[in-house]
């Protein structure tokens, strides 16, 4: 079947100035209608912003090309804007101006229809938790509060689309983990994508099926979290007590690999659809005791780090780095 | 149901066309104009004027009712392009009052907490945007320039008769294209200060020193060096000329009607550029 990919990006370069900002990133990211959410992912000054405010149409694409749920950025700029919900990271207000009017305002901009505007405001600001202050001036809130407003303006059209830049920055843990509630919400019950754009891994880790990391203006890797977890949950660390003297040779028989690392630990790899009921079987019928059993798995943190040293060995090492390698950079 | 006690729900009704969505700022803004006394006090001051020129039109029209004041008097009373050049130059310094009063809220806002960004992430340009802001002043000053100007004109065809009309048609003409031309150039030179000029009353006393100090300076150079185009730099001097051009009225020495006409063609076209320059969602530091 044939799916429209949320973000593809084809040698997408952006120039800033003198610098080239975004230098020849090409992926195909989600699919659209799926409610699917895709972490952006790098270190400071990577060029993350710059790429999300390049699909907003704010920047020039100074060579290749982007395409935004099948839409072209820079000839159907317009299409692509009524078609998004867009958070930004910095403060985005009119202080002297009440929540509720501004979201009428922003709602309106987005076309709805003046009384449709005015009820979604008052509803999307109850639903962000801002009902009680929906009528006092932007100006006068917290800076928790206006990171929730921010996300109410961008959802109160609806969009198919939601770009949030750094949602969580500035949140206590409760604000955090309620507007991570909330992007949860949007693309599960929603069916909106997402795409978030963070520098804490957690947050990515905790809302995103897909993550792509950028350094220095590259891709440097491109993940399908769901796989990657499924993939890593073959990973098996285990402490035994008894003799285990057989425990490798009856591993071995099932296809896994066991690695005894001595006092009764092992490192263990399983072998494509195996589970964990035959390692349960199997140190029941070598009358072990389990004390420790993990599903070893490389957190996010883990694949970023090595994302990004791997670019950096891969500088150092080979200059010359074929294009491919460099762009895709799977692990 | 009440609002309070609703979840979400994700809106996919019909959407508004592309005017309808220019008029959004446009209309909250003429609301919020309206709600100062000052602005209102100030529409209401601009009127007086305006209502001394249709009773000058009404008795220009009844000459019977001044029987006894003297020829001189009644030649005074007479609907020309004169009257309309006084009409538009009293108007036209009203307008550039109410343009400081009402509009010093327009972009300013927008600026000072990056609302810009959220404005431009919806299917609205820069050009919408510069466009939708000049419409809340053209709205306003119209209401103080052009709308009384033509109404008087109206009237006076209506007292004095078709062949009066037929000789005078440019003057309604005159009166529309030129207090237009007016408010798009101080309309545009007031958003440009405000979109430079953070403090609000440093902003407010460029657009005062725009519109008096530039012309005291410039009929200055113009006297000092015995020269002429000095006068291209000074926006009352250049609208004032064409005024005269418009309504037919032999100006007194000075830039020609065509200097001026280019030179408000670059006037307007410099001030959009630099506007445009300005009102960017992002800026960039290379």
């Amino acid at each position: 079947m044939h799916t429209t990919p949320i973000i593809e990006l084809q040698d997408l370069r952006v120039r800033l100035g003198r610098r080239e900002i975004l230098q020849g990133i090409s992926c195909r990211l989600g699919a659209s209608g799926t409610g699917k959410a895709i972490g952006l992912l790098g270190p400071n000054g990577a060029g993350k912003s710059t790429l999300i405010l390049t699909l907003l149409g704010f920047h020039k694409i100074s060579a290749g090309s982007a395409r935004v749920l099948g839409l072209d950025c820079l000839s159907h700029s317009r299409e692509i804007k009524a078609r998004i919900g867009y958070m930004p990271e910095n403060e985005a207000f009119i202080a002297d101006m009440t929540a509720v009017h501004f979201l009428r305002i922003m709602g309106e901009l987005s076309g709805l229809p003046h009384r449709i505007a005015l009820e979604k405001a008052h509803e999307v600001l109850f639903h962000v938790g801002l009902g009680e202050a929906r009528y006092r001036t932007l100006g006068t809130y917290s800076l928790g509060m206006k990171q929730m407003a921010k996300l109410a303006q961008s959802i109160l059209h609806g969009p198919e689309l939601l770009i949030l830049d750094e949602p969580t920055n500035g949140l206590d843990p409760a604000a955090r983990l309620r507007m991570l509630k909330l992007i949860r919400e949007m693309k599960e019950e929603h069916n909106m994508n997402v795409v978030l754009c963070s520098h804490l891994l957690r947050d990515v880790e905790e809302v995103c099926d897909e993550v792509i990391i950028l350094n220095e203006g590259r891709l440097v890797h491109q993940a399908n979290l769901e796989e990657e977890r499924h993939t890593n949950r073959r990973f098996i660390e285990l402490e035994v007590t008894g003799d285990d003297g057989e425990l490798a040779d009856a591993l071995q028989e099932q296809g896994a690999e066991g690695v005894n690392e001595g006092g009764g630990r092992w490192r263990i790899v399983f072998p494509p659809g195996m589970e964990l009921d035959v390692l349960w079987q199997l140190v029941a019928r070598q009358n072990l005791a389990i004390h420790h059993l993990t599903h070893r798995r490389d957190s996010l943190e883990e694949i970023f780090l090595k994302a990004v040293g791997h670019l950096e060995r891969s500088e150092k090492s080979t200059p010359e780095l074929p294009e491919k390698e460099t762009i895709d950079g799977r692990l | 149901m009440a609002v309070y006690r609703r979840g979400y729900d994700r809106y996919q009704g019909p959407i508004t066309g592309r005017l309808s969505r220019l008029l959004v700022l446009p209309k909250y803004s003429w609301h919020r104009v309206l709600q100062q006394r000052l602005v209102v006090s100030l529409l209401v001051g601009a009127m007086f004027y305006p209502l001394g020129c249709i009773g000058f039109v009404y008795l220009s029209n009844h000459t019977e009712l001044l029987l006894n004041f003297d020829s001189g008097f009644k030649e005074f009373l007479q609907i020309d392009g004169n009257f309309f050049l006084i009409f538009m130059n009293v108007q036209g310094v009203f307008a550039i009052i109410l343009t400081i009063v009402s509009g010093r809220n327009l972009i300013a806002p927008d600026l000072s907490n990056g609302a810009l960004q959220l404005y431009f992430s919806r299917p609205l340009s820069r050009a919408e945007y510069v466009l939708a802001r000049l419409l809340v002043l053209l709205g306003l000053l119209s209401l103080i320039t052009w709308i009384p100007g033509v109404l008087i004109f109206s009237l006076q065809s209506g007292m004095a008769g078709w062949s009066w009309f037929a000789q005078n048609w440019n003057l309604g003409l005159g009166v529309f294209i030129g207090s237009m031309l007016w408010i798009l150039l101080i309309s545009l030179i007031a958003l440009t200060c405000w979109a430079y000029i953070r403090r609000k009353i440093m902003a407010e006393a460029s657009i005062l020193g725009v519109f008096f100090v530039l012309n005291a300076v410039a009929r200055i150079f113009n006297d000092v060096l015995g020269v002429t185009w000095a006068s291209f730099f000074n926006p009352r001097q250049v609208i004032d000329r064409i005024w005269n051009g418009l309504l037919g009225i032999t100006p007194e020495s000075g830039p020609t009607v065509l200097g001026c006409w280019v030179a408000v063609v670059v006037m307007t076209a410099v001030l959009l550029m630099v506007l445009r320059r300005k009102l960017r969602p992002v800026e960039v530091i290379s």
